[in-house]
């Protein structure tokens, strides 16, 4: 897990803006990052090799069980085992310019708009790999992003994530371990999820928000009266 | 006060400098008039070509070279003034005596020089070995002569780092004279006397190339280039009458930041393995494991300073390695797999569907040099070879009946002709890829080097931090990635690769005309340059 600052000298009040990166800003899987990093691999066969490894994780992270959440980040990057990290780097950048950066949410992009207005910090809490994840929360003008991160040696990756491992059920833990270290009142702070396994994010925060959310978190938010905000379009 | 400050140890100072038509010294003088307007006085030796004299032909270049384009773009027509002011452009010959000069021309133009940077040479790596003996080693001596007339005698010589010659491993700052990479003991002006009278008796270049290989790998260099290159060195170093300097670049690339990020002139030594990269050719013969010791042109130059500015305080060492291996080692493991993601990049954004969708998800790898594969260069060349002998040959009018000849018979002609230039085109043009790899094996696969580069490091490390951008190298900084992705591939894909696909390359417009006639008492400072013609 890593934590990036992507502006210093914040100022305004001690809250933030908790934005859970898959479903509020973006709504590819993390698992396709990783597929596609794998499926540009150097050669052909070592592409197939990968895109097997990777789809190993398809079938723990369709099952969706939130005691998995961790393996199967894990399972995940096990297919990027001995890739460069110039070529994992380089390729982030290409998958984030291709097919991210321009299908950020509306919704989203505007929540995260009045955060910035109202002066809080903006965080973006991702199981993706701070490759994808950083330069994804450049664009966004994030405050911060809480993601993965590769473990690299030699120059290339080992396969392994560092741990703390963030997994697809986004624990209130990162936000309150967050919140501890830079001074901010988690009462006072907003988060904003999209699936049942942001759930627990969600209720560690004095404000929190479903953005197009599944049905199990529509029912979740039904039963807590937290505000849903709805909104497919592309910015 | 900077512990070691460039422009103050310039200033004031009378710089004579040759090889500026290159492709390193032209980036040194353009950095030297932009970062250093206290110099007092650059003397350019240089030649004329084409019809125009040396002034002109430097002219030609300060006008419209993209390597003054930084001066061009700050001073506009206020660079000729620049030229007025500070550079003098004399004809000389560099493999005449005192370059051509009469004695007392020389004596005149030397008695107030305070260094001379000689970065004039042949750097084809497999030349008639006379012409590399004149350029190389003659061209040198004769411009040491002339900084031994000047009242310092320093003298900066560009060099290289291959004159480590056919070994592996730690490459030192240092030389011994009449010691060969291979141990052999030899004398430098015997070994040049002996060689100069060989190839006299040889009348075709075929057989003195032949001559000037056999003793080069003899004494244990790879070809005539860093033979002659290392000669010169040995002899330089028994000179009492003149301070060497001397500064050994490792392969000269793409620029870093000056004049530009990417520029680059003529074709070196990655432009090759670059476009080979971007065709349907996939394997190179690099070893993942050697190492690939690229170094900007600019940073070359930013070593140069330090080299010269030391000169200039006397106090410098004799050698300064400007490689990156020592520091910041790049393999060709990972530079193949930089240039590989760089020209996915560039192939991603064509508009062409085959480059965009197909090129783009080839890799190039690495591939034993010894081995033929099917569909290779080599192999390639072969059957191209065999295709243009076919169809010189091929008589369209004894394969057709004579009806269908009357109808199409012209036409098919016409068109078979064409497939034969094609294919004899191609085939040249594969035969020249393949000359270049068998004369980058020793770089590439045979050898790795790891040259000491802490000379230059040691000089970066007390300028004052207004300097270190400016002259600062700032090898440790490099960032590969970047540079690959960023600067070589793409300065390659604009400078380089166009002129091996026979294409032209962009050019600046040129600096208008003088608004104002240049005075007739600064003929480029004094003196006609015809005057100090030999």
């Amino acid at each position: 897990m890593t934590t990036q600052s992507h502006q210093s000298g914040h100022t305004g009040p001690h809250s933030a803006a908790f934005f859970r990166l898959e479903g509020t800003l973006v709504t590819r899987p993390t698992l396709a990052a990783a597929a596609w990093l794998a499926g540009n691999a150097q050669g052909l066969g070592e592409r197939l090799a990968r895109l097997g490894n990777v789809a190993l994780a398809a079938p723990v992270a369709l099952r969706g069980d939130l005691s998995t959440g961790v393996t199967t980040s894990r399972l995940t990057w096990m297919g990027l085992r001995g890739m460069s990290e110039d070529r994992i780097t380089v390729l982030a950048e290409e998958y984030v310019e291709e097919f991210l950066a321009g299908e950020l949410l509306e919704v989203g992009m505007r929540l995260v708009a009045e955060a910035r207005r109202q002066g809080r910090r903006v965080v973006l809490i991702s199981d993706n790999i701070d490759l994808v994840a950083g330069p994804l929360a450049d664009r966004v003008e994030a405050d911060d992003v809480i993601c993965n991160r590769l473990e690299i040696r030699k120059g290339k990756a080992t396969g392994r994530l560092e741990d703390p491992v963030i997994g697809g059920n986004v624990a209130g833990q990162w936000a309150r371990d967050f919140a501890k270290e830079h001074g901010l009142d988690l009462d006072q702070s907003y988060a904003y999820g999209a699936s049942a396994a942001d759930s627990l994010l969600l209720s560690a925060i004095g404000w929190p928000c479903a953005v197009n959310p599944d049905r199990q978190l529509r029912r979740i938010a039904r039963d807590h009266q937290w505000p849903v905000v709805e909104g497919k379009d592309r910015s | 006060m900077s512990a070691f400050p460039v422009r103050d140890t310039f200033a004031g100072k009378h710089v004579v400098v040759t090889g500026v038509t290159g492709f390193v010294g032209k980036v040194w003088l353009a950095m030297l008039l932009d970062y250093v307007p206290e110099v007092r006085r650059v003397t350019v030796l240089g030649r004329g070509k084409k019809g125009q004299d040396a002034a002109q032909r430097f002219e030609q270049i300060y006008r419209s070279s993209p390597v003054f384009r930084p001066l061009r773009e700050r001073l506009g027509q206020e660079l000729y003034d620049l030229m007025d002011q500070k550079v003098e452009v004399l004809d000389a010959k560099l493999s005449e005596p005192l370059c051509g000069l009469e004695p007392w021309q020389a004596r005149e133009l030397m008695a107030d020089v305070d260094v001379v940077v000689h970065f004039a040479g042949l750097t084809d790596f497999e030349p008639d070995p006379q012409l590399a003996i004149d350029a190389n080693i003659h061209g040198a001596r004769h411009v040491a002569d002339l900084a031994a007339l000047s009242p310092s005698g320093r003298y900066v010589h560009c060099s290289t780092c291959f004159v480590a010659g056919m070994r592996s491993g730690h490459a030192p700052e240092t030389l011994t004279r009449g010691l060969s990479p291979n141990g052999t003991r030899f004398d430098p002006e015997q070994e040049v006397a002996t060689l100069e009278a060989a190839l006299r008796a040889l009348p075709s270049k075929a057989d003195r190339l032949a001559l000037g290989m056999e003793r080069a790998k003899r004494l244990g260099w790879p070809n005539v280039y860093t033979f002659t290159k290392a000669l010169s060195e040995h002899l330089l170093e028994g000179r009492e009458d003149i301070q060497t300097t001397t500064v050994r670049p490792a392969i000269v690339e793409c620029a870093e930041r000056y004049p530009f990020a990417g520029w680059n002139e003529g074709i070196n030594t990655s432009g090759p393995l670059v476009w080979l990269m971007g065709t349907v050719f996939r394997r190179l013969p690099v070893r993942h494991s050697v190492g690939f010791d690229i170094i900007p042109v600019d940073m070359v130059c930013r070593g140069t300073f330090l080299a010269a500015a030391a000169a200039l305080r006397d106090e410098s060492l004799p050698i300064y390695q400007l490689g990156t291996g020592g520091r910041n080692r790049l393999d060709f493991e990972r530079a193949l797999d930089l240039s590989n993601l760089a020209i996915r990049r560039q192939h991603r954004r064509s508009e062409d569907p085959f480059t965009r969708y197909v090129l783009s998800q080839l890799s190039a790898y690495s591939a034993s040099p010894d081995k033929e594969y099917v569909l290779g260069v080599k192999q390639t060349k072969r059957l191209m070879e065999e295709l243009r002998n076919t169809l010189k040959d091929l008589d369209v009018r004894r394969l057709l009946p004579p009806a269908t000849f009357e109808r199409h018979g012209e036409r098919l002609t016409a068109q078979v002709r064409e497939w034969s230039t094609d294919a004899r085109n191609q085939a040249r043009k594969l035969k020249s890829v393949e000359d270049m790899l068998r004369q980058f094996r020793p770089f590439i696969w045979d050898h790795d080097y790891h040259f000491e580069t802490e000379a230059a490091c040691a000089l970066t490390e007390r300028l004052d931090r207004d300097e270190l951008p400016l002259f600062g190298f700032d090898v440790d900084d490099l960032d590969w990635r970047d540079y690959y992705i960023n600067v070589q591939v793409p300065g390659l894909e604009t400078w380089c690769i166009p002129l091996l696909r026979g294409e032209k390359i962009p050019v600046d417009p040129p600096l208008p005309a003088r608004a104002h006639p240049k005075p007739q008492s600064g003929e480029h400072r004094t003196r006609p340059a015809a005057r100090l013609s030999a």
